[in-house]
């Protein structure tokens, strides 16, 4: 047999294990080590194994993830997510509809200041939840806006799934944070725009929240400051050269710990708990890499990705059409995989591809976690519809995925928009330092 | 005595647990000291980038067992979820039997590695920390991940076996 065809062989199986719930880390690292040591010798993958884990456990530019994670932790550790949505809250929560819309600009903020968009969900759906159900609001409507808005955590920087995208494309992760911003802002205003138009055509579904004074508005506002501070620190520090993307995860994680200690919000226990918390998110994606590199030797050793790169190069179809297969490809594979484990597997393969037809990776980027945005919140593996399932468990599984629908229409408008006009995503890189 | 086994699993996991976030701590610690130093004072901690690789490695290993014991890997659930239970135990058994063997042999292939870089001598490039003590530690912290397996092995056997 061909080493392609072993590599085609190794994909099946792949799946055939996912498929079993085997951890999307370990199948990789199975697959791979054991492709690896049919096509060259036991030995050589032997030693790439244990290299490898060595390797990606000990890699100072991964540093920045880990770091990026417990800045998430400690921010939700230190009540800042709760404040954003008292303020999103005080300005628009009397409007009709007003306590969802609430919920995705609290989203937008908590995903400025943390990485993952199940944390995003997570922290958000404890909070919004009980005051959706205090007001009546439907429990698709509900339900649905934060799982959707969630998805807002890994677009709008830091961004986990950018961090890593960046390491495997080799792209500055500082200009990818930059590109996610309007990209993220454009998310959140369909996102808006999509309950105002749910509630528009049924009132009953999202009824107004109790008014709020202009003073009360005003002094909510003191909120959103530590959140402005915490991410003008990170982004802006990147931007103007103080540090690089790497360092930036630990300033940012040491400084949502310092506004907690500020606030009195932090104890000793919830310190420890948001510290293992975040070990925990940051020990699976760096096994979730590490898995990826054994795998990514066993595809480059299949010539796999180089084939693939040849076969899509000389299809006679445009660059776009080559793209539009590509999203394709990512949009059905969302549906079974993490958006995170999504990207890790398909990069490495289709790299080549997208050098070749000189795509601008950064954009491209941006493209890719949208379409990963959608597999977090499509059956039948929904990350964030099982995050928001566990917080809501009377809320019927059914009855959260029918509320993601109309949100998932707001992303594909949204794939759509950037892919029309891609300028959203590569104007603002293009003043990045790093 | 399955339980037992699980307790002590749960319990060494734990402390290891312990032991890594000392090491992520460590790594913003380090970090933040760098850069203050280098932007207030015009002197960055020397070493930085050897000690943040070091620590992370000391955190990622040492919180495998607990990582692996709450579920957090990322993983398909939902066609195992509807096969009967006890094609669900067979499932887990041969998971789990696949798992602890990539186990054992990433174990085994950090202590040679570890082995490799005692004999050899080798040192982080500035700060000149040796770095096989930090590579057995990493093969010590996965020997509870093996555990894990075990337990889920022999707990899943029980259910295939048990009319």
């Amino acid at each position: 047999m061909s080493p392609e065809v072993i590599g085609i062989v190794g994909i099946v199986v792949l799946i055939i294990l996912f498929l079993f719930r085997v951890p999307v880390a370990f199948a990789m690292a199975l697959v791979g080590f054991a492709g690896f040591a049919y096509l060259s010798t036991t030995g050589a993958s032997l030693g790439l194994l244990g290299r490898d884990v060595f390797e990606q456990f000990s890699s100072y530019p991964l540093s920045v993830i880990p770091m990026f994670i417990l800045m998430g932790s400690f921010a939700f550790a230190a009540g800042i997510s709760r404040r954003l949505y008292d303020t999103a809250y005080s300005w628009v929560g009397q409007v009709r509809g007003g306590l969802t819309i609430a919920t995705v600009l609290a989203c937008a903020g908590f995903g400025a200041i943390c990485g993952s968009s199940t944390a995003t969900a997570a922290t958000m759906g404890k909070i919004a939840l009980p005051e959706m159900k205090r007001y009546k609001y439907d429990d698709t409507l509900a339900t649905g806006t934060v799982a959707a808005a969630g998805t807002l955590g890994i677009l709008i920087p830091p961004s986990t799934v950018l961090i890593v995208y960046g390491l495997l494309t080799e792209e500055s992760i500082g200009k990818l944070f930059i590109a996610g911003l309007l990209p993220g802002i454009l998310l959140s205003l369909l996102f808006a725009l999509t309950i105002f138009i749910i509630c528009l055509r049924n009132p009953a579904l999202g009824p107004p929240g109790a008014p709020t004074s202009w003073g009360k508005k005003l002094r909510s506002l003191t909120g959103v400051i530590e959140t402005a501070v915490l991410f003008a620190l990170v982004i802006g520090g990147l931007f103007a050269g103080w540090f690089s993307p790497t360092k930036a995860g630990a300033i940012g994680a040491a400084g949502a710990l310092v506004i907690g200690l500020a606030r009195r919000e932090l104890s000793w226990r919830t310190f420890f708990e948001a510290t293992k918390d975040g070990l925990r998110t940051a020990c699976m994606v760096l096994f979730i890499l590490a898995g990826a590199t054994i795998f990514g030797h066993f595809m480059a050793i299949s010539r796999i990705p180089f084939t693939l790169a040849d076969w899509l190069g000389g299809l006679p179809i445009p660059t776009m059409g080559v793209v539009g297969v590509i999203a394709f490809i990512f949009f059905i594979g969302g549906f079974f995989m993490d958006a995170m484990a999504l990207i890790v597997l398909l990069i490495p393969i289709l790299l080549p591809v997208l050098t070749s037809l000189n795509i601008d990776l950064i954009w491209f980027g941006v493209l890719v976690v949208l379409l990963g945005e959608m597999g977090v919140i499509t059956p039948p593996v929904g990350v964030n519809v099982f995050v928001i399932k566990g917080i809501a468990p009377e809320v019927p599984l059914e009855k959260i995925f029918k509320g993601i629908f109309p949100f998932l229409i707001a992303l594909i408008i949204c794939v759509i928009i950037l892919m029309i006009f891609p300028q959203i995503a590569t104007f603002l890189p293009s003043f990045a330092r790093y | 005595m399955l339980d037992k086994f699980e307790k002590f699993t749960r319990r060494i996991s734990g402390w290891f647990e312990w032991v890594g976030m000392a090491g992520l701590l460590l790594i913003m610690l380090v970090t933040c000291v760098d850069v203050i130093g280098n932007n207030l004072f015009g002197s960055p901690l020397r070493g930085t980038i050897d000690m943040v690789q070091l620590f992370q490695l000391v955190a990622i290993s040492f919180a495998c067992a607990s990582t692996l014991i709450i579920g957090r890997h990322v993983k398909v659930e939902f066609l195992v979820n509807k096969l009967p239970r006890r094609a669900q135990a067979v499932t887990i058994s041969i998971v789990s039997l696949l798992e602890l063997g990539l186990f054992i042999l990433i174990i085994w292939r950090l202590f040679v590695l570890a082995h490799t870089f005692q004999t050899s001598g080798e040192y982080t490039a500035s700060a000149h920390i040796p770095i096989y003590p930090f590579a057995y530690g990493a093969a010590l912290a996965c020997i509870p991940v093996c555990l894990v397996f075990i337990h889920e092995l022999i707990s899943s056997l029980a259910r295939v076996v048990k009319r």
